[in-house]
C-alpha cells in the first residue's frame, strides 16, 4: 500500500522507550469460546454466564496488534520469554485498552532481541486487568542472526 | 484448591495435550491478529521458513505453550490466580507439530499470602520446552 506510513520492522527502526498503542477492543464471548476449545478448556469460568472471564492468556497476542499500529513487514520473531502479572480478570463485553513499549533492545551472541512490556486495562474504569512483557529475537530476511 | 506449607515439594501434573496441526490451528482462528495482505507465511506454517530459521520443520506459536501453563495453573490452584498471580517462562526449545506436552508444577515455598511454583513443561522426549517460575495468592480467610 503506498500510503502506508508505518516504519519497517527491522533492528534500526526500534529502539527503548518507543510506545505503542493504545489499541481499543470488545471481548468478546464467541473469542471466549473458541480461545478455550482451542487450548482444551473446560473450566467453567470461560463458560457463558453473567460473568464470563476470558482464558488468562486470550489478549497476549495484543503485542503484535501493537507492533502492527507502528510497523509494517519484516520475518517476524521467535518468543523466548514472557511474564504476566494478572491483576482483575477480564470480563466478556469489557472494553479494554492496551498501550506498549519496547523497554529494551540488544544484539547478544549475534541475535537481536527486543523486550515489550504492555498493559490492558478496563478503557472506561481504567482498572489494571494485566501487565505483560514479551522478549523476541527478531527474524531478519527470515534468519535468526 | 487449597495447600498449605506441607505441599512444598508437591508436583502437580497435567493431562497430556497433543499440539498437532488441528490444535494449531484452532488456536491461530481464536485469537486477534494483525490483518494481512497475504496469506501467513512464517515459521508456524511454511517448511521453508522453518528451515530458514534453523527449525527441522513448522514450530508451534510459544504463545499456545504458554497459555496452556496459564490455564494449568487456573485449573490447578483457582481464580486467585487472576487477582495477583504471575508467570514468567522461558520457551527453551521447540514444540513441533504432533508433541504431545505435559505442564507441571512444583510448590518451592507457601507462605500465608501466596504459593510460588517452579513450573515447567515437557514434550513425551521427555524434554522441557518451556521453564519458569509463577506466583498464586491464596484466597483472603
Amino acid at each position: 500500500m503506498a500510503d502506508d506510513q508505518r516504519l519497517l520492522m527491522c533492528p534500526e527502526n526500534l529502539h527503548e522507550g518507543l510506545r505503542l498503542g493504545p489499541i481499543f477492543y470488545v471481548v468478546k464471548p464467541e473469542q471466549i469460546e473458541a480461545f478455550a476449545k482451542a487450548t482444551a478448556r473446560t473450566n467453567p469460568l470461560h463458560t457463558k454466564s453473567s460473568e464470563q472471564i476470558a482464558p488468562p492468556t486470550m489478549r497476549l497476542q495484543d503485542y503484535a496488534l501493537l507492533i502492527a499500529s507502528r510497523f509494517r513487514g519484516g520475518s517476524g520473531g521467535v518468543h523466548a520469554k514472557h511474564w504476566s502479572e494478572f491483576h482483575a480478570p477480564m470480563l466478556a463485553n469489557q472494553t479494554v485498552k492496551t498501550e506498549g513499549r519496547i523497554t529494551s533492545v540488544q544484539r547478544k551472541r549475534g541475535k537481536f532481541y527486543f523486550d515489550l512490556e504492555y498493559e490492558s486495562r478496563d478503557a472506561v474504569t481504567d482498572e489494571l486487568l494485566v501487565r505483560q512483557a514479551i522478549t523476541s529475537v527478531l527474524l531478519i530476511e527470515g534468519k535468526i542472526q | 484448591m487449597s495447600t498449605d506449607a506441607s505441599d512444598v515439594a508437591r508436583e502437580i501434573v497435567s493431562t497430556p495435550y497433543l499440539l498437532d496441526a488441528d490444535a494449531a490451528k484452532a488456536y491461530s482462528a481464536a485469537i486477534e491478529s494483525p490483518p494481512r495482505r497475504a496469506p501467513r507465511v512464517n515459521i508456524h506454517t511454511d517448511d521453508d521458513a522453518a528451515r530458514k530459521a534453523g527449525y527441522r520443520a513448522p514450530i508451534a506459536a510459544g504463545e499456545q505453550t504458554y497459555a496452556l501453563m496459564a490455564n494449568f495453573i487456573l485449573d490447578s490452584f483457582g481464580a486467585e490466580f487472576l487477582r495477583g498471580g504471575r508467570l514468567e517462562a522461558a520457551l527453551v526449545k521447540p514444540v513441533f507439530y504432533g508433541d504431545k506436552l505435559t505442564m507441571r508444577a512444583r510448590v518451592l515455598e507457601a507462605s500465608r499470602s501466596a504459593l510460588q511454583l517452579e513450573v515447567w513443561t515437557e514434550n513425551d522426549r521427555g524434554e522441557r520446552v518451556l521453564t519458569g517460575t509463577a506466583r498464586v495468592p491464596r484466597p483472603s480467610r
